[in-house]
């Protein structure tokens, strides 16, 4: 059987895209896990990506060396990160306002501060991107696809095979019990949103350097927003997360090999719909497949019955 | 039908006799609830939520002060543009306010049924799309062409957000991330529309409008405004009908109650699933409205990418007004004030139109954690505990350590500047000899450790006023005398544009350190215990 090279090449294209577009997905549909495996819902997934492209773009500029500015977008995120737990864990506030506020103030203050550091309103400078390693038939790869690879049975294992796994989960489930056996859930999650927080920035840091060299304004576009939808996909585990964030990243790059493969020049003027694919999907996962069973205490701020 | 009320607090006695049905009892009801409005329970918790919302707008400023201190923008400058700059053109302050009255209704409207509409962008946009193509594909006599665009574009941004409630309701697919991929989609479709079958003809490929709608579909101009609309008056209306639709309809009554807890609603008889639709629905039909209203009433077409952001906005909104009909008109009108101003901000003052989103960020953040002085006043934060205890007399304490540390901030700020100069000049070698030698040198000197020393002593005197000592009210005053004189001094020498912003601050400074000394001295500080509730 003859397989015409073209489309050897086309296949290895969207393999390639599909790697790159859906490991943000799937760090961030990690980070995503582990704060709500917690109790604590992080919508503000969305802002720490930006802030971790952002800071990663940033602190590559200044030292050149993009490692140091992945550790940037760890930081980066482990501050906002940090922000939510205060807000949801110490003072007990509305998860999902406190997470819409570290949204708007993510955008704006990235914005801002690319006016600040480069004098530009849309896009940063080229800064040197993280290494590529080169895979023959699918072309260069960022690192950080390796390490999300090698994230994944770390972290199905913490999750299920650890004492601070099987806690972070009662966390997330039944919190009082936690609480009976003298273990503090309110660490358990503040760990669980400081992780979801350095997982959504290294993600970030993958949309900016990794795959590319450069930070936008507004560059994640709901990229924060899908790897909650692959989350939930994904059923809470880092196994389905990976197959989800995967899928989703497998429209976008069918997209964009679409669009510049021969022969497929009239699927231009329906761009548009294939774009979707991934939105569709997650409405007909979410609402005709199956549905989701979300950790029970999620979204429930855990008050002792006697606090002084 | 009468229900019993699962929570005390919020459903109070007018409502109930709403919804005992009946259409005079009805405006007995609302009759009630206005009189209900101004007594004093009511108008003292009314009061509390304005006045939180007022001090998380004060701590947002007062933070973007530091990042712009931080980043090298004079805050005084940027505010005072910014301030002045909208109160120039106020017609601008309403017809940004406008669509965000509506967006943030139909946020706060999902948020009193306890559902979260993030996707108002997306609904927002399929209204405003459906409105468009009423105006320019229908020939209608004039009043009722606008009345019937804005009626389909309310119906079609309900039927965007239907799907979504269906979905939460029949199948538990979180509201969330479904209305969110909706925006993503109607985004998507809007935009096809407006590039293919909908595009204006004549227009090239990238440039994705539709044709100007009809004249008779447009919404008139306000007060010879060339932005404001009428649809500011529909705004006000809606607000009244959001209000009476929650307080004083059987309707309204339900969805809040679903709202407050599902299962005790269940329990009174009330079907979750289908207010969590209907909810959801009339959520999406007032985002749907705010499209409609802007197409028809400035835009006139639809442009792709024209809203960037309205809905999303409207989540701020509805969070700063604490989801209130009327707490939403006035946030909306706040935010309108900060749009206004923006522009104006950057060209006038040079600080980048972006800052206003930062303090946008920081309200929203500070109205989510409305328990910080509770949770500060129970960790033994002296301030804290007394603003609990006695809000009225710890303000001027409060806000006198806030000019304290920016005052503070700004004199270490010019030391460092200063000292930074001399580095830079490669003076600072033989600094001891140039002293003695040169008057000019001297006096340069002098004033910047002056300054950092100011700076410290303001520095002090913050965290002496946060912790209610006596002294630190002292301190402040001679150096918020001092800020104003190094403020005058470093613009005679180096022409610095310090002086505005120190002086404002040495006089704010100088009131409230003579303010809180008389408070601190006269009441003679103890704590009480402060009542910490659990919940």
């Amino acid at each position: 059987m003859q397989i015409d090279p073209a489309t050897l090449i086309l296949f290895g294209w969207i393999l390639n895209s599909t790697l790159q577009v859906g490991t943000p997905l799937v760090l961030a549909g990690l980070g995503g896990m582990f704060s709500e495996r917690s109790g604590i819902v992080n919508i503000a997934l969305e802002g720490i990506m930006l802030m971790g492209a952002f800071a990663a773009v940033a602190v590559t500029y200044f030292t050149d060396n993009p490692w140091i500015g992945v550790l940037g977008a760890v930081i980066s995120g482990l501050l906002l990160a940090a922000i939510h737990a205060i807000v949801c864990v110490k003072l007990k506030g509305n998860h999902i306002v406190s997470g819409t506020g570290i949204l708007l103030f993510a955008a704006g203050f990235t914005t801002l501060m690319l006016f600040v550091i480069w004098g530009t309103r849309g896009t940063s400078p080229g800064v040197t991107a993280l290494p590529e390693i080169y895979l023959p038939g699918i072309g260069f790869l960022s690192p950080l696809i390796f390490i999300t690879f090698a994230l994944i049975p770390i972290c199905w294992f913490v999750l299920y095979r650890t004492p601070f796994g099987l806690r972070l989960r009662a966390a997330g489930e039944d919190p009082s019990t936690l609480d009976t056996a003298g273990i503090s859930v309110e660490r358990y999650r503040i760990y669980g949103v400081l992780l979801s927080g350095m997982f959504a920035a290294v993600g970030g840091a993958q949309m900016s350097i990794g795959f590319g060299s450069w930070f936008g304004k507004g560059m994640t576009s709901g990229a924060g927003f899908i790897a909650l939808a692959a989350m939930i996909f994904g059923n809470w585990n880092p196994i389905g997360i990976l197959i989800a964030g995967l899928f989703f990243g497998f429209t976008t790059g069918l997209n964009y090999a679409l669009q510049i493969a021969p022969g497929f020049e009239w699927l231009i003027g329906v761009g548009n719909f294939i774009q979707m694919i991934p939105y569709v999907a997650v409405i007909l996962a979410l609402g005709i497949i199956r549905r989701s069973v979300p950790p029970k205490a999620i979204a429930i701020p855990y008050i002792k019955e006697k606090e002084i | 039908m009468t229900e019993e009320t699962p929570t005390q607090d919020v459903f109070d006695i007018e409502s109930e006799e709403a919804s005992s049905g009946g259409f005079s009892v009805f405006f007995k009801g609302l009759y009630a609830q206005f009189l209900g409005f101004f007594r004093w329970p009511n108008l003292r918790r009314g009061l509390i939520q304005v006045g939180w919302a007022i001090m998380s707008i004060i701590l947002a400023v007062f933070a973007t002060s530091l990042i712009m201190l931080a980043t090298g923008y004079d805050p005084f400058i940027a505010f005072r543009t910014l301030a002045f700059g909208a109160a120039s053109q106020a017609d601008l302050i309403f017809w940004y306010g406008t669509p965000l009255i509506f967006t943030g209704l139909s946020v706060a409207l999902a948020f009193q049924a306890g559902l979260f509409n993030i996707g108002a962008e997306g609904q927002l946009y399929m209204g405003s799309m459906a409105a468009t193509i009423v105006g320019f594909m229908i020939l209608l006599p004039p009043v009722i062409h606008p009345f019937l665009a804005l009626l389909i574009g309310f119906l079609v941004g309900g039927l965007w957000a239907l799907i979504p409630g269906l979905l939460k309701a029949y199948r538990g697919a979180h509201e969330v991330v479904t209305t969110m991929m909706m925006t993503f989609i109607a985004v998507l479709l809007t935009q096809w529309l407006s590039a293919g079958p909908l595009q204006e003809p004549g227009q090239v490929q990238p440039q994705a409008q539709t044709p100007l709608i009809f004249l008779t579909a447009e919404i008139a101009k306000m007060f010879g405004s060339s932005f404001l609309n009428w649809g500011f008056v529909i705004g006000i209306l809606t607000v009244i009908g959001v209000w009476i639709l929650l307080r004083n309809t059987v309707l309204g009554y339900e969805m809040r109650a679903v709202g407050k807890n599902e299962t005790a609603a269940q329990a009174a008889g009330i079907n979750p699933k289908k207010m969590i639709v209907i909810s959801l629905f009339i959520s999406g039909c007032l985002a749907g409205l705010a499209g409609a209203v802007e197409i028809l009433g400035y835009y006139h077409r639809f442009r792709d990418g024209w809203s960037a952001g309205i809905g999303f906005d409207g989540i701020t909104v509805a969070v700063l007004g604490a989801n209130n009909p009327i707490g939403v008109l006035l946030g909306a009108i706040f935010f309108g004030f900060l749009r206004a101003g923006a522009i104006p901000m950057q060209t006038l003052g040079g600080v980048p139109a972006e800052m206003v989103d930062v303090i946008q960020g920081l309200v929203v953040l500070f109205v989510a954690a409305p328990k910080l002085v509770q949770w500060l006043a129970r960790k033994g934060i002296g301030w804290a505990k007394w603003i609990v205890e006695e809000p009225i007399r710890t303000v001027p304490i409060f806000l006198g350590s806030i000019f304290a540390l920016i005052g503070g901030i700004s004199s270490l700020a010019i030391g460092a500047n200063m000292v930074g100069a001399l580095v830079q000049a490669g003076l600072i070698g033989d600094i001891f000899t140039l002293i003695l030698t040169d008057p000019f040198i001297a006096m340069y000197v002098g004033i910047a450790t002056l300054a950092v020393i100011i700076g410290v002593i303001s520095l002090l005197a913050f965290y002496g006023l946060m912790t209610t000592q006596k002294l630190s009210s002292i301190a402040l005053l001679p150096a918020a005398i001092i800020w104003i004189i190094i403020g005058y001094v470093t613009m005679v020498l180096l022409g610095g544009t310090m002086l505005i912003p120190l002086s404002v601050f040495g006089v704010l400074g100088i009131i409230f350190s003579i303010w809180s000394f008389i408070l601190l001295y006269r009441q003679g500080v103890t704590f009480v215990e402060v009542k910490t509730d659990a919940n």
